[in-house]
């Protein structure tokens, strides 16, 4: 992770100063949204997830202990926003499973346009056949999961923003890993996108 | 399971580069600022409700504490044990007694 801010524009912040606030939310917003989209998968709701973790970083900010910490912490929150975000999508999907998945509706719209839209097609493709082998595992182990092996966060990196040890991490990832290769291997040949 | 391995590893890639950053929206910053805003009335809305509730608990304690305990106790005192005629005719009558006992008036 490199530090997009100073030090002092995010202790400003805290002490409650909105201009150091504005500052750190155009430095962050790109980075954040980036995640919360491999998260979440819905670029539709990316913008909505991604001002609720701002606004929990405005009401939380004068919580911050050092400014050392403000990254992890950043990544705390937006995880935890991804979370909230994934159970209320699964709630709503219970009572709603006559809806069209978003490959359907993307591919109606294809259908009426050009090679833009075949290009956001197979992004869609993937995004789903993606989030479909994710449904096995929890919301928690799938962050976990993207974290690391889509974001390219560190262990060490991911210990700070789960304040567990790096042991317990590496079982929780060996296990999530292991169970979505199950799910791959046993839905082979299904529109698998790196054939 | 090795070559499943590398196939997992290959779809990670292709699934970061399918969700690429996104660009903000030209609403985004306005939008947030909207949201804090409301969030902060709706904190102080929320301080304010809890304020008129606690001033309407500690009324009602205090009518309570008043008509359970006050009033009664107050009404054990001797001024109401005693009708206001028995008070007149106790009054009218240490009168006479500072009169009569030195029978001068006859």
């Amino acid at each position: 992770m490199v530090v997009l801010i100073e030090f002092e524009v995010i202790e400003r912040a805290r002490k409650g100063d909105d201009a150091a606030f504005n500052q750190i939310v155009v430095a962050y917003r790109k980075r954040i949204l980036g995640t919360i989209a491999r998260l979440i998968g819905r670029p539709e709701d990316v913008e909505d997830v991604g001002q609720e973790v701002f606004i929990r970083l405005y009401y939380s900010l004068d919580q911050l202990r050092t400014p050392e910490v403000f990254e992890p912490w950043m990544y705390r929150l937006t995880v935890n926003a991804a979370y909230d975000y994934m159970r209320r999508q699964k709630r709503r999907k219970e009572s709603r499973m006559s809806d069209l998945s978003e490959q359907q509706v993307m591919l109606a719209d294809a259908s009426a346009g050009g090679k833009e839209n075949q290009e956001e097609l197979r992004r869609t493709g993937i995004r789903e056949f993606v989030h479909s082998l994710l449904e096995g595992i929890s919301e928690e182990d799938r962050a976990l999961l993207i974290l690391k092996e889509v974001e390219g966060l560190s262990l060490k990196e991911m210990e700070q923003i789960y304040k567990v040890n790096e042991n317990a991490l590496k079982v929780r990832l060996f296990r999530a890993r292991q169970r979505v290769l199950k799910a791959y291997a046993a839905g082979q040949g299904a529109a698998d996108p790196v054939e | 399971m090795e070559h499943m391995e590398r196939k997992l590893t290959a779809l990670w890639a292709k699934y970061r580069e399918a969700c690429p950053d996104p660009e903000p929206g030209p609403d985004f910053m306005p939008e947030l600022w909207r949201k804090i805003e409301s969030r902060r009335n709706a904190a102080l809305s929320l301080l304010f409700r809890r304020w008129v509730e606690v001033c309407v608990l500690a009324a009602l304690a205090l009518s309570v504490l008043v008509t359970t305990l006050l009033i009664p106790h107050s009404q054990r005192s001797p001024v109401y044990q005693y009708t206001y005629l028995d008070v007149l005719a106790a009054a009218d009558s240490s009168q006479d007694a500072m009169v009569l006992p030195g029978g001068d008036l006859e």
